[in-house]
């Protein structure tokens, strides 16, 4: 990629950003706070301690595999957006397998429970994807409302079937010790964290070094292109779609394993976790290291949430209004990516010295 | 006999804001911007409606806050994705998840859960119409019900009319079928976008009135719970056409009507009855998908 890319590039993520803060820090004017106070205790404790940091990287796995799960998908121009049904269908049942699976072996439960909760993410994705491979339905409609499906379906068996009966509220019964991922040290960081960044490390590979990953591309840039030079693009659709679907599950799993432990109606938080995923995909422009960076962003954004609360006047909330203003943002672009501000600039300038000297 | 009194009824009932949707949003539809922020839309009338008409203690304020978000939304929404040419997917979720966040943080700062109208007594919004109303069976299922209501039902031939038999239906659909065509012959399109999406978003401002003010005189956040998405599910079931999309949004309003009701018997099973929307749209647009292939392919393009 020429150096000159990369300037805009930067820009259109950063800006969003910037306006969006904006926007947060007039509103918390108004309630009378002062916004550089809350953004500092809010990013402050949760990026500049040790102990917030590591925080801030646990809550960042999960969402590292959301985003990653969305922008494989983009890549090829398909558009899962189905992230959040897949991440809940999959944690939901490897909470289930967690529960119930009689395993007394710690890193057996596991595997299993991430089999499961991978299986259920390719599952629940492989609806669009066969659809969409065979009979050329709109993938982006049909996960986006199959989401709303899911959690219906989920509603039904952790009030019905799976209700943990000695409970106050809905939830299904709490993982087996064997299954639970332990806290390393005093911050929330477990092992889970690793397995998130070893995934990322695979994809990132797989995307950039492999086959897979060049035909990907191909059929992002030009789907017939790449039909008429043999590539099988219903069968690559697929592939792709069970990835997804299996990111998501991972992800799913893991939020299962290492945070919540049971299956919530609020599992997944408000906004859930997969459309976290999509401003990560988008805030880092589908790439490996700008989704890494996006999702610990992210993460820091999300737990300073609770910060702002305990330390300042101004509700949480607030963090809620900047996370959605962001990707209001940055569905437009700013800046033209494919020409520099200043080759623009130039462009038209000779244009004009071509029409002054004619 | 009671139960059924009450299913029929809850139809009418949950069929309304559903409809309204679906026929504000047809147009949007038709001119291929898909407003799937008509969820957020609603939300925003719901709580702008009920914390106007608490502030200032006035119907009529609540009705005209509610529109005024809606067209702030409108223009929002249009100037990103039809000026910037931004995705619209992306820019109707973001509007579905600003609304609640503001709502939320708005909720926070008064420091209550809910708004309500102590003052306000629902049973005055409900219209009994004469005659009707003695009719048994049908006449608890068709009267009682705020204007809106009515009007939801009128507009299903209304907007028959504007979008088939007016210079500006066609123009939208034009517009939406073909672009370049379009501006070929010097419409200009995106004025087109604007007002289709408008259309929506007026239409989304009385469903949202319907929802919190007129129905329980109460606000809470995120009660438009996906009726939103429902009426896109619609929308995408009849393709667009008024009668169409109408007779799917009706269909669904029975199925919430019936997951309400039987709720009550058949337990959490009940919530499953959900889920008819989503996977009747799925069903539809496959086989949509798989007929327009078929025809294609008959007439010699293969692959398309």
């Amino acid at each position: 990629m020429s150096k000159g890319k990369w300037g805009p590039k930067m820009l259109n993520s950063i800006l969003p950003v910037l306006l969006a803060f904006g926007i947060g820090a007039i509103v918390i004017l108004l309630i009378g706070e002062d916004p550089l106070e809350a953004y500092g205790i809010m990013l402050g404790k949760s990026l500049l301690t040790t102990k917030g940091f590591l925080n801030t990287l646990h809550y960042a796995a999960p969402l590292l595999l959301t985003g990653l799960a969305i922008a494989v998908t983009f890549k090829a121009n398909i558009f899962n957006m189905g992230v959040e049904g897949q991440l809940l269908f999959g944690g939901f049942f490897a909470g289930i397998a967690g529960a119930y699976l009689p395993v007394g072996d710690p890193l057996l439960h596991k595997l299993l429970c991430f089999a499961v909760g991978m299986g259920c993410g390719v599952l629940f994705a492989m609806i669009p994807a066969l659809l969409k491979a065979y009979c050329h339905v709109d993938e982006m409609v049909v996960t986006l409302t199959l989401n709303y499906a899911m959690i219906k379906v989920l509603e039904y068996l952790s009030t019905g079937p799976f209700r943990e009966a000695g409970s106050g509220y809905v939830c299904t019964p709490t993982v087996l010790d064997s299954a639970m991922f332990y806290r390393l040290g005093s911050s929330r960081i477990t092992a889970f964290f690793f397995v998130a960044l070893g995934a990322f490390l695979l994809v990132w590979f797989v995307m950039r070094r492999t086959r897979l990953g060049y035909e990907i591309t191909a059929i992002g840039k030009n789907p017939e292109f790449a039909e008429a030079t043999g590539m099988r693009v219903h069968r690559k659709i697929i592939v792709l779609m069970a990835l997804s679907g299996a990111l998501a599950g991972l992800a799913g799993t893991g939020f299962m394993l290492s945070e919540k432990f049971k299956y919530t109606l609020s599992f997944s938080g408000n906004p859930g976790l997969g459309w976290d995923g999509m401003l990560i995909a988008l805030l880092g422009r589908h790439s490996p290291a700008g989704i890494l960076i996006a999702a610990v962003f992210y993460s820091a954004l999300k737990t300073g949430a609770d910060n702002i609360n305990m330390y300042t006047h101004v509700p949480k909330e607030i963090v809620a209004v900047i996370q959605s203003l962001m990707i209001l943002f940055l569905a437009v672009q700013f800046l033209d990516e494919r020409y520099g501000l200043l080759a623009r600039l130039k462009a038209r300038k000779g244009a004009k010295a071509d029409a002054i000297t004619r | 006999m009671r139960l059924l009194g009450s299913i029929l009824y809850d139809s009418v009932y949950h069929t309304t804001p559903i409809l309204l949707c679906v026929l504000g949003g047809i147009f949007a539809y038709k001119a291929g911007v898909l407003n799937i922020a008509l969820e957020g839309f609603m939300l925003s009338a719901s709580f702008m409606s009920m914390l106007v008409a608490g502030l200032t203690g006035s119907v009529a304020l609540g009705y005209a806050a509610a529109f005024a978000s809606c067209l702030v939304l409108w223009l929002v929404f249009s100037y990103m994705g039809v000026t910037r040419r931004g995705n619209v997917i992306i820019i109707g979720l973001a509007i579905n998840m600003l609304v609640p966040a503001i709502a939320g943080f708005v909720l926070q700062i008064m420091g209550t859960a809910n708004l309500t109208l102590p003052w306000l007594n629902v049973g005055d919004m409900k219209v009994n119409l004469p005659l009707i109303r003695d009719i048994p069976v049908l006449g608890n299922m068709l009267s009682g019900h705020p204007v809106t209501t009515y009007l939801a039902f009128l507009m299903i031939p209304l907007m028959g009319v504007l979008m088939y038999r007016t210079r500006l239906g066609v123009y939208i659909r034009v517009v939406g079928e073909n672009e370049d065509a379009a501006r070929s012959l010097g419409l200009r399109t995106d004025r087109y976008k604007y007002l289709a999406v408008l259309i929506g978003a007026l239409f989304a401002a009385f469903a949202g009135v319907n929802l919190s003010m007129e129905r329980m005189a109460l606000f809470t956040n995120n009660m438009t719970a996906g009726r939103g998405f429902i009426a896109i599910a619609a929308i995408y079931c009849g393709r667009g056409s008024p009668a169409g999309s109408a007779m799917y949004a009706i269909v669904f309003g029975v199925a919430r009507a019936l997951a309400v009701n039987l709720g009550l018997f058949a337990g959490p099973a009940a919530s499953l009855i959900d889920i008819v929307p989503y996977v009747v749209m799925t069903l539809v647009l496959t086989m949509v998908s798989v007929v327009k292939r078929r025809n294609n392919r008959l007439r010699g393009f293969v692959g398309g």
